[in-house]
């Protein structure tokens, strides 16, 4: 290799020391210093348990277990239009063992039971449940005739939050994810309805 | 040469190769819950390390009694536990069931509701064969075409929800007609947009990423070849037969609706990159069925004749007389037939659903011996199954 | 080819083992003695003139209660009542099974119905698996729902249900089950909440979750 190759270009070194020789204007320095604290340590005062819950709740991993028709609306959740990764959530995970959401998404039927409730024994504590559809959250359409379908999900594991629809679209299913992860963050049972809900909720005519 | 020992002599495990060192089968279970095969389906595999021995397919997973409800619910009421069927592709479930109810009825559709059920049918093809080639990439190691099949299938989601007021599952068509006309607001125009669009782009989109990709070729040229002669013993249909290159197309072979009406082909396997009926083949002849559906559609449109979208007024009660009849239609999968039972009342007395991907998925019981166990996944995935077909 | 002239061509062969030929209703069927199926089902496939060799469908039948007039008064099947209970009834199943085999041609492209009936008591059927091997996996599926035995079959396991299961779910008078397994199958009773929400009243200081304010219009 030539000796010419290796040595830097002209103005190279004065370029170098224009960029070494950095400093912070003295204005940043002003607004730093307002306080007359610059020097000081800074600190917040939180407790283990909202840290913890903030970074559980900030990356919830499912696992990848798709059941039956909801399972397409909760791939098209993480897919293009919805992409549930915003809400930290995109992370679906093939084994149970490094997840800690099971989104219940589709019928449960009796042959399905045990291999269900398998896989959320292994799943690591703290765990979760997304009861998907009415099929998960109470046999939905299959409970008159369905001798092989268990009558919601929650016969067989605790769930926390339940999505109905069926099949729910991915915007439900992103809200209950939303509830989910009030509920991780402390926030129990109490939500106040909007008053349009309670106001549309009004015009619908009940059959008597 | 290694592959064909397995399958003739007693195999590599009980041959000695090393004096002293006696190796045997291995019994792998792969599922119910597993990412590689499409929904709760289970495979007991019999491995002689990579390379299979035996493959047992385990369903039941998903069995939602379907047929027991038929017995108990109206015949209306059974419409909705046919978009369950197929989930991918709900429309041509509808269209199926309502045809066959329609035999047995011998009810009269007008022409509009027939074109209008042939768009919406078509589109939901295109949907499922969408999710087809999402899925296959994914199962190939290929995420990003699923990013693009979604992007296009949630534009057709959105066209059939316009006119079905559902998203994914429609519960459109009854017996005598559909439930709703066109909409007013230009939606056949937006359908004729979305289809150029697709003929004119996405298409070509799809090969560059997908098809034609040499990865993906290298892996599924020559795999898992599935030869015409076995494909209909097996009672194959849909993708599955006309990739190993036998042109038969329920639509055109024994036509229903108004598909004799129109002008399309069928695509058929033709062993471009290895052998006629291996698995590149099975995934052609879906992305060039797409090509198909939007001819169909844009026919179907164009002539869509003014009339009445229902034979008969919406009642509560549809009764059929006493009889029974098989009809077949061609869903995204394959042959959906539906052999039902009348007896005059108005719940059927008996309803059998063929479904196609309960036949097609038997064909792995022969296909599958040998593969490696990576080449069993791009099997699974060229055979393009859905589960809530195959238990019902 | 038209199904009066298969069904004569059948017969020739049968002899008196085909009982008889119906194009009444809207599909043209052929009745067939049940022990001499599968030699039918052989020659149906073999001969050149008809050449079926395609099983689109394989179905069985529970012909118990089946209304005869068309007046649609068939026995009613059982299901959960509104408590999520199974119901019950006294109604024991009589009537025959029936297997109905749908067959098409590729290369005549012709269509034609076979079927057959045997009596409850005696509900075996020969397999055809060995005609055409679609015909393995819907036989095992209507041993599976309604408990016809295919005699000959390679391998007649249940194939949707699990192997202990108790009875035959598509039979006119199976009732449904309370558990099976440990699993529970019987359903809370409808409209009843398991879990009552408390009356909560609005409290004006918490703040109103994002995007929730009405929009007008």
């Amino acid at each position: 290799m030539s000796k010419d190759s290796t040595t830097p270009p002209a103005g190279y070194d004065v370029q170098r020391e224009q960029m070494l020789d950095f400093k912070v204007p003295e204005q940043l320095l002003k607004v730093l210093d307002a306080d007359g604290r610059s020097d000081e340590k800074n600190f917040i005062l939180t407790t283990v348990d909202e840290v913890f819950n903030w970074a559980r709740l900030s990356s919830i991993w499912p696992v990848t277990f798709g059941l039956a028709c909801c399972a397409i609306e909760m791939m098209a959740a993480s897919a293009t239009r919805y992409d549930i990764d915003r809400f930290g959530a995109g992370a679906f995970r093939p084994t149970p063992r490094q997840a800690d959401l099971m989104i219940v998404s589709g019928t449960v039927t009796a042959k399905m039971a045990r291999r269900l409730k398998l896989i959320y024994d292994q799943m690591p504590e703290p765990k979760w449940v997304i009861a998907m559809g009415s099929c998960a959250i109470g046999g939905g359409p299959y409970f008159k005739y369905g001798y092989h379908v268990v009558k919601g999900v929650d016969f067989l594991v605790p769930v926390d939050v339940y999505v109905p629809g069926c099949p729910p679209r991915p915007e439900v299913l992103l809200e209950g994810l939303m509830r989910l992860q009030d509920k991780i963050r402390g926030r129990k049972g109490k939500f106040i309805t909007p008053k349009w809900i309670t106001d549309y909720a009004k015009k619908i005519p009940y059959r008597k | 040469m290694a592959i064909e020992n397995i399958k003739t002599s007693k195999g590599w495990a009980d041959q000695d190769h090393v004096p002293g060192l006696k190796s045997e089968l291995l019994e792998l279970n792969m599922g119910p819950q597993h990412p590689a095969t499409h929904g709760v389906l289970r495979l007991v595999l019999l491995t002689d390390g990579e390379v299979v021995y035996k493959v047992t397919p385990v369903m039941g997973y998903l069995h939602r009694c379907a047929e027991k409800i038929a017995e108990g619910v109206n015949y209306k009421q059974w419409v909705v536990y046919t978009d369950r069927f197929d989930y991918l592709s709900p429309m041509t479930c509808n269209h199926a069931y309502v045809t066959a109810l329609e035999k047995v009825m011998q009810q009269e559709v007008p022409e509009r509701a027939e074109h209008i059920r042939i768009v919406v049918s078509e589109l939901s093809r295109m949907a499922s064969h969408l999710i087809a080639l999402a899925t296959f990439g994914l199962d190939m190691g290929a995420w990003t075409p699923l990013l693009y099949c979604f992007r296009e299938r949630e534009v057709i989601l959105d066209l059939l929800e316009r006119i079905s007021g559902g998203r994914m599952l429609y519960n459109y068509m009854v017996p005598g007609g559909v439930r709703y006309d066109v909409p007013k607001d230009n939606w056949a125009s937006d359908v004729i947009d979305f289809i150029t669009m697709i003929e004119n782009k996405k298409l070509k989109d799809y090969n560059e990423l997908l098809s034609f990709n040499k990865i993906f070729i290298g892996r599924l040229a020559n795999v898992a070849v599935i030869d015409p002669q076995t494909a209909i013993d097996y009672g194959c249909t849909g993708p599955v037969l006309r990739g190993s290159g036998v042109k038969f197309d329920c639509r055109k072979d024994d036509p229903y609706s108004l598909y004799h009406k129109f002008d399309f082909e069928i695509p058929v396997g033709m062993g471009e990159k290895g052998t006629v009926g291996d698995c590149w083949d099975r995934y052609m002849v879906r992305v060039r069925e797409i090509e198909q559906s939007c001819r169909i559609i844009r026919q179907a449109l164009e002539s869509l004749p003014d009339g009445p979208y229902q034979a008969i007024e919406l009642k509560k009660i549809v009764k059929a007389p006493a009889g029974a009849a098989y009809s077949r239609v061609e869903s995204a999968k394959g042959e959906l037939g539906h052999y039902i039972i009348a007896d005059g009342g108005q719940t059927a007395f008996r309803n059998k659903v063929r479904s196609p991907s309960f036949c097609n998925l038997q064909v792995m019981e022969k296909v599958g011996v040998g593969l490696m166990i990576s080449d069993l996944v791009a099997l699974i995935g060229s055979l393009d199954i859905v589960l809530g077909e195959i238990d019902r | 080819m038209d199904q009066k002239e298969i069904y004569q061509l059948m017969a020739e062969k049968l002899g008196t083992a085909a009982l008889g030929f119906s194009d009444e209703g809207v599909e043209a069927c052929a009745d067939v003695a049940p022990e001499r199926i599968a030699e039918a089902c052989l020659f149906l496939r073999d001969d050149e003139r008809l050449a079926f060799n395609q099983l689109m469908c394989l179905s069985g039948i529970d012909w118990d209660g089946y209304d005869e007039n068309g007046k649609g008064k068939s026995v009613k099947i059982l299901g959960y009542a509104e408590d999520g209970q199974p119901e019950t009834s006294d109604h024991v199943s009589e009537g025959d099974f029936g297997v109905v085999y749908s067959l098409y041609s590729h290369s005549k492209l012709h269509k034609f119905t076979v079927r057959v009936r045997v009596s409850r008591d005696k509900a075996a059927v020969p397999s055809v698996a060995q005609v055409w091997s679609t015909a393995d996996w819907h036989e095992r599926e209507a041993w599976d729902l309604l408990g016809i035995s295919f005699e000959g079959h390679p391998n007649l396991r249940r194939i949707l249900l699990e192997e202990h299961w108790v009875g035959h779910p598509l039979r006119k008078d199976y009732q449904m089950p309370d558990s099976w397994d440990n699993v529970p199958l019987n359903g809370q009773p409808y409209g009843n909440n398991p879990f009552p929400t408390p009356e909560v009243t609005p409290d004006p200081t918490l703040d109103q979750p994002a995007g929730d304010d009405p929009v007008e219009g």
